[in-house]
């Protein structure tokens, strides 16, 4: 109770101080009011996970009972268009799951034939980054390590080199589309950049690093990975594994099949058909995932309240909803402009320096931060550049890249991080440490932050 | 009608620290899927039921991977299962217990079992002590019949 006291107040404490500093450095009162509440929204996420709700409700209604923001302009602030996405995605994601989609999923990994150590580790290590990219990180990190886990039992092996690879390659393969990660759907949103920039720009960059990725685990755990190859010459071939779960090739598995291919067909071409059709920027983008889970809804009509109760994750995405709203208050303030020029003098008005300090202050703020905070506060100061002459896609891509990638640091620093730690201690009663982590994390974390450096620093990105 | 007069009142209990396995053992001789585990001063701290067990021995993610059928028992279940002997009651046992005073009316107790969806609670007197234990069945005999 006594730690719960003090980390209370170090959070109001350094919430204060945030606005006194802001204060300080010529913001007005409602800017350094914004910028305290943005700072509790923050720290109640490091410090009290469980209550960042709790404090997302009250720093909202601080905001609106100070007129700090009007209600008119929180509403437009809060990105419902981001949230409908997710809940559309969510209901989609049941679907999959209701009909065994990520368990026949599993099933193929179990079923790999000739098996070898660093096949395994480089399997595992691609699909974890393409299923990211298809689905989202937090779903696809749990059916990667129940495969891993019936893996390792199977030959006896430890799974913590495995379930590391699995969750530091999920993490990079985030990147790679608008639907790995919330972030991605965040800041294409917000920048105009289309599904189509994502595939030409973001997942060749991320494969480059995957391919990184791949060749320091391989090389990070060539103990563990020898000690499997003996497992697997002493014990044989995985006969058992190949038919330990089967999932029947129902009528609806092909329909769900079908569902996901027709909605990530559409949103593939959403810019193309928004053009097309005259319609405003991402319409397409964000009315496929509910056209589908419309449909969903339609034809499984007994489960549907179920998906919506179930399978969407309310208490996620209303703190979303008022995240987006308290660091719109940021720009409706002003606040983020004044920030922009202090950052813009700061680098002495070079694009590269600026695209440098996006991309390492992203991946530094996400490797203890949750990643949608961190980006959610860098917005409106990327929004805020546009008037400075800048280029602003390579600084959209600076935060999605650090944003994601940060998050391979620390064994906190996403929640597929979270999430596979988790499903370990409970398994198997591992519990990894801090520092076996950031031994490979931080590698992880440098290296494929550095690619992402050099490619934005040497190639041209436009508008 | 109240509680106390359909309950069992001869209770058994675990003791926290007792094997898993052999806690299992008790309930399977005694023909019963749950019992409460009691601290040496007599205070209610959990329910150990054959459900709590079965949820210790499959893979925690079931649910969140979605449909698929066994077709052969995991070697991971089956190192679990001989894990029994290792482990003690309290690591599994369920610790956030529903219970009633035994004073409580049976249409009461029927509205919380449906609420909760449990199937059996322990019946505590006044000083907090289990005294009793009551199952659906309990009930269902006391209203109907």
């Amino acid at each position: 109770m006594n730690r719960f006291i003090f980390k209370f107040f170090v959070l109001l404490a350094m919430s204060i101080g945030s606005g006194l500093l802001g204060s300080r450095i010529g913001l007005n009162l409602q800017q350094s009011i914004a910028i305290s509440i943005f700072s509790v929204s923050i720290l109640g996420t490091l410090f009290f996970w469980d209550f960042r709700l709790s404090f997302a409700f009250l720093g909202t209604s601080v905001l609106l009972l100070t007129r700090t923001i009007d209600l008119e302009n929180l509403i437009k602030s809060a990105s419902l268009e981001v949230i409908l996405f997710l809940v559309g995605m969510m209901v989609l994601i049941g679907l999959l799951k209701e009909s065994g989609f990520f368990a026949w999923l599993i099933s193929l990994i179990l079923r790999m034939r000739r098996l070898t150590a660093k096949k395994f580790l480089i399997s595992i290590s691609i699909i974890s980054a393409l299923l990211a990219c298809a689905v989202d990180e937090v779903t696809s990190i749990i059916f990667m390590v129940a495969a891993i886990l019936e893996i390792s039992d199977y030959f006896e092996v430890n799974p913590i080199p495995f379930i590391i690879s699995s969750v530091l390659t999920t993490n990079i393969g985030s990147a790679g589309t608008v639907l790995g990660n919330p972030i991605g759907i965040l800041i294409a949103t917000k920048s105009g950049l289309t599904f189509e920039d994502f595939i030409l720009k973001a997942f060749p960059l991320m494969l480059v690093c995957l391919a990184a990725t791949i060749i320091l685990v391989c090389l990070w755990y060539r103990r563990p990975l020898k000690e499997f190859d003996r497992k697997i010459k002493e014990m044989g071939a995985n006969d058992i594994l190949i038919k330990l779960i089967s999932v029947p090739p129902e009528k609806r598995l092909k329909i769900a099949l079908g569902i996901f291919g027709f909605t990530s067909f559409f949103i593939g071409l959403h810019h193309r058909l928004e053009l097309m059709w005259d319609l405003q920027p991402n319409t397409i983008l964000l009315i496929i995932p509910l056209i589908s889970s419309g449909c969903v809804m339609i034809w499984r009509w007994q489960r549907a309240r179920s998906y919506i109760e179930k399978d969407v994750e309310w208490w996620t995405l209303l703190f979303f909803l008022l995240l987006f709203a308290q660091a719109g208050t940021l720009k409706y303030t002003g606040a983020t402009d004044i920030f922009a020029q202090k950052l813009s003098s700061f680098v002495g008005h070079n694009p590269l320096a600026l695209r440098g300090v996006i991309l390492w202050g992203s991946a530094i703020g996400s490797s203890v931060l949750d990643n949608v905070v961190l980006v959610a506060a860098f917005i409106p100061i990327i929004q805020s550049f546009q008037g400075m002459n800048f280029n602003l896609q390579p600084l959209w891509w600076a935060l999605l890249f650090g944003g994601c990638f940060g998050g391979n640091i620390t064994m906190v620093g996403s929640t597929a991080n979270i999430v596979a730690l988790g499903i370990l201690e409970k398994e198997k009663h591992l519990k990894i440490n801090f520092f076996h982590w950031l031994g490979i994390g931080l590698i992880v974390g440098i290296v494929t932050t550095g690619i992402v450096w050099i490619f934005l620093s040497c190639v041209r990105l436009t508008n | 009608m109240k509680v106390k007069e359909v309950m069992t009142k001869v209770v058994k209990s675990l003791l926290p620290n007792m094997g898993a396995r052999e806690a299992l053992d008790a309930l399977l001789n005694i023909e019963i899927s749950g019992l409460p585990v009691i601290d040496e001063e007599g205070r209610l701290i959990g329910m150990f039921t054959e459900k709590d067990v079965l949820k210790s021995i499959l893979p925690t993610y079931l649910e969140s991977v979605g449909k698929f059928i066994y077709a052969d028992d995991p070697k991971g279940i089956k190192t679990k299962v001989q894990d029994l002997a290792k482990i003690k009651v309290k690591d599994i046992m369920r610790k956030d217990v529903v219970t009633v005073g035994e004073d409580t009316a049976l249409s009461e107790v029927a509205r919380i079992m449906l609420t909760h969806k449990i199937r059996r609670m322990p019946v505590l007197n006044k000083d907090g002590k289990v005294v009793g234990i009551v199952a659906r069945q309990d009930i269902v005999k006391g209203l109907v019949f």
